[in-house]
């Protein structure tokens, strides 16, 4: 048997005959088996549910019976993000922003203009997730684990013997890690068990296997890190104190600085000053209702004009439907343009906050999860974006049909006693504009690629650590 | 061969210099105490054959190797005892001795284990149980039979015998006579005055980094105990 190995089994025997070792190896192991189990059976149910509720608001669109297609327009239609697998591990911002969005004419519903900070505060607290967990807590169990590790030796007068009998410091810290290895590998067996049952749903195995290993990389940052304090002080006071310190500041102070200083950097205007400003863009566009808005009178004239009559009753084409279509085209445009312009800047407060990452392995890692889970904010803007197509095009299917299913004669006489009203249905027939929705996640290398910086950060850290231990391992005296 | 020697070794510790040109040596089979105060440079001095210090200028040696040039040819010929040695409290004593000589590549039996133990005088009944329960005199017992079973013909003790009840303290000088007399060569460190006089072949007084006395045993006699006890106060009120 290698020393190292000698050396990490006697870490472990003597951890395990520690009560408070093992009290606290027990807290965490239930903990993070309830999380995972419940975080798994929580996600499970929403894949299955938020599936079963989009096919029923299908059914139920399609269902209508006969109608005027306007009255289709705004019985709207509702589409749902089924999480991805992986958000049984990282939930990521999906336990942020909203996951449904209720599609109808000539609006953009709430989740459309989900909070700027969705993501900043996706690094905050929400209900525990086994990724938070792992993120979050993880690392104190191994700092209470792993600051002894030399120290106690240290404290035990065992350092000189060893040394002095040719184990070099190089052994020793092989040793320690090797055991501070098996730790985090225990501990990461419930990401693992989350990957491989992804997997099963038909995950992509790389985005699986990259979202174990960050984490494990993460936690191996923590205790590469508890060990070069260990050999680095002298009194466990001190190696403790340093140690939450740098848990305090990289998981607390950095993201809670970045936060604010990505508001601050990149400010938002607030969503009522927003929304105020945005309606009088649209009210500019006119009232797409009435088709004798002045703000349809050029249309008007055109069309007239295109098909050389003189009064809108005799165009081929309902004109009311015309003006809906053009209407909806107009106001989308200003509408998408607010919701880009939004977007983009969430984007950038995101963008602003992850560079902080490179101090705060914290933050790298919460990245990378939510980019590899596919429950980022790239992610739910692509929802958001594919959400507002389907509502464009169903709805411009409903005003083509508008156009050339129905008169403009019926059309006018539409409130004109039950007659009236019958002659200015469309056949149900015509719902099937609509066409189903199902969100998907990114490619596994779309997410990867976006991952790539946080996780060389992650890499990064870990390597500076460990040659940082090894360099100070190799100076260990007694 | 001499076991040990140290010619006008300085070594500096945090920027001061602790041991300001010393020299002595420790012939094979001998035991050598280098008495001091607190503070004196005792540990210092071990520490530096071991390795761990670079000394300033000077040299020791240790069986004609160099310290600073085969640290681990040194080491391979040394046990060390520290101050104030616990080992591992989790652990028996035969896991504790198992442990270290795994490490040091040397296997042993449970007989070979047992036989050391009784030659050190550890009771039967305490060695299976963890090591926080014994009492100093029992875990000193335990580090120096680790010093025996790794078979190195040097020895160094840091202060092996404070703490102790003066039985166990002739107890253990008896030890580290009888080890002598079996050709080990041991340099030990004490503020103990007696149990120098009653254990040792030669002692060095060390005060403030210095070699300010030394005294030897004339053949099969003992060092005289108020010689050595006058000089040591003389020079520590000086
Ligand atoms: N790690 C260190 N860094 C700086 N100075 C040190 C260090 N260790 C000891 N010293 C200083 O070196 C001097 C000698 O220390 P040393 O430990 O050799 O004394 P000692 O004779 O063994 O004393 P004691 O009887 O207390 O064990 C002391 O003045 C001490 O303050
Ligand atoms: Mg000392």
């Amino acid at each position: 048997m290698s020393s190292a190995v000698r050396i990490a089994r006697e870490e472990w025997r003597q951890w395990l005959r520690s009560r408070l070792a093992v009290l606290s190896f027990a807290v965490f192991t239930i903990l993070l088996l309830v999380t995972t189990v419940l975080t798994t059976l929580d996600v499970q149910e929403a894949r299955h549910l938020r599936l079963h509720q989009q096919g029923q608001a299908e059914e139920a669109f399609y269902s209508q019976p006969d109608r005027h297609p306007h009255r289709m327009v705004h019985y709207g239609h509702y589409v749902f993000r089924t999480p991805p697998p992986l958000a049984m591990f990282e939930p990521g911002v999906d336990s942020v922003t909203g996951q449904s969005l209720f599609l109808e004419g000539h609006r953009q519903n709430s989740a459309m203009f989900a909070d700027a900070r969705a993501e900043p505060r996706a690094g905050g607290f929400g209900p525990l997730s086994p990724a938070k967990l792992y993120h979050l807590f993880l690392p104190l169990l191994i700092i209470a684990l792993g600051h002894g590790v030399i120290l106690r030796e240290r404290e035990a007068r065992t350092l000189g013997p060893l040394l002095s009998q040719g184990v070099t410091g190089a052994h020793l810290y092989r040793g320690k890690l090797l055991a501070l290895g098996a730790l985090v590998g225990f501990l990461s067996l419930p990401a693992l068990f989350s990957s491989i049952a992804a997997t099963a749903l038909g995950e992509s195995l790389i985005a699986s296997m990259m979202l174990y290993i960050a984490n494990v990389l993460y936690l191996g940052i923590w205790a590469a890190l508890a060990l070069s304090v260990s050999i680095a002080t002298r009194a466990r006071g001190v190696a403790l104190g340093i140690l939450s310190a740098v848990w305090v500041l990289t998981v607390l102070v950095v993201p809670r600085v970045g936060v604010t200083s990505a508001s601050a950097t990149l400010p938002t205007e607030g969503k009522i000053l927003t929304d105020m400003r945005m309606n009088d863009d649209l009210r500019k566009l006119g009232d797409g209702h009435n088709a004798s808005d002045p703000a349809f009178a050029q249309l008007r004239t055109d069309l007239l004009a295109q098909y050389n009559v003189n009064r809108v009753e005799d165009l081929p084409v309902n004109f009311r439907g015309i003006v809906a279509s053009k209407s909806e085209t107009d106001l989308t445009a200003t509408l998408n343009a607010y919701a880009e312009k939004r977007m983009k800047r969430e984007l950038a407060q995101a963008g602003h906050l992850a560079a902080y990452g490179l101090v705060s392995p914290y933050l790298a890692v919460g990245g990378a999860s939510r980019h590899l889970a596919g429950t980022d904010l790239e992610t739910h803007h692509r929802f958001l974006r594919e959400a507002e197509t389907a509502r464009y095009e169903f709805v411009q299917g409903l005003n083509k049909a508008h156009i050339e299913k129905l008169s403009y004669v019926d059309d006018m006489n539409r409130n004109n006693g039950e007659e009236g009203g019958r002659r200015a249905r469309i056949d149900a027939a015509n719902w099937q504009v609509l066409e189903e929705f199902r969100f998907t996640p990114d490619s596994a290398n779309e997410r990867i690629s976006r991952a790539t910086s946080k996780l060389t950060w992650l890499v990064l850290w870990f390597l500076v650590l460990v040659c940082f231990g090894l360099i100070s391992a190799r100076r260990l005296t007694p | 061969m001499t076991a040990i020697v140290v010619q006008d070794l300085r070594v500096s510790r945090g920027g001061t210099e602790v041991l300001k040109g010393i020299s002595f040596s420790v012939d094979p089979g001998s035991v050598y105490a280098l008495l001091g105060g607190n503070g004196a440079g005792k540990s210092t001095t071990l520490l530096t054959l071991l390795g761990f210090l670079t000394p300033d200028s000077g040299s020791a040696s240790v069986l004609d190797n160099d310290v600073t040039q085969c640290v681990s040819r040194v080491r391979q010929q040394i046990a060390y005892l520290p101050e104030a040695a616990t080992l591992y409290p989790h652990l028996n004593a035969y896991e504790n001795l198992e442990y270290f000589l795994d490490l040091a590549g040397r296997k042993t039996t449970q007989l070979e284990l047992d036989q050391a133990l009784d030659e050190v005088g550890l009771q039967l009944e305490s060695r299976s149980r963890h090591m926080e329960d014994y009492s100093k005199g029992m875990r000193q017992k335990v580090a120096i039979s680790l010093a025996i079973l790794r078979e190195t013909p040097v020895l160094l003790l840091d202060e092996p015998t404070s703490g102790l009840d003066p039985v166990a303290i002739d107890e253990f000088n008896a030890l580290v006579r009888n080890l002598a007399g079996l050709g080990k060569s041991i340099l030990m460190v004490t503020h103990d005055v007696y149990g120098a006089c009653q254990v040792a072949n030669r002692i060095g007084l060390l005060r403030r980094g210095q070699l300010v006395g030394s005294f030897d045993a004339p053949a099969g006699e003992r060092i005289e105990t108020d010689r050595v006890h006058a000089t040591f106060a003389e020079r520590a009120t000086a």
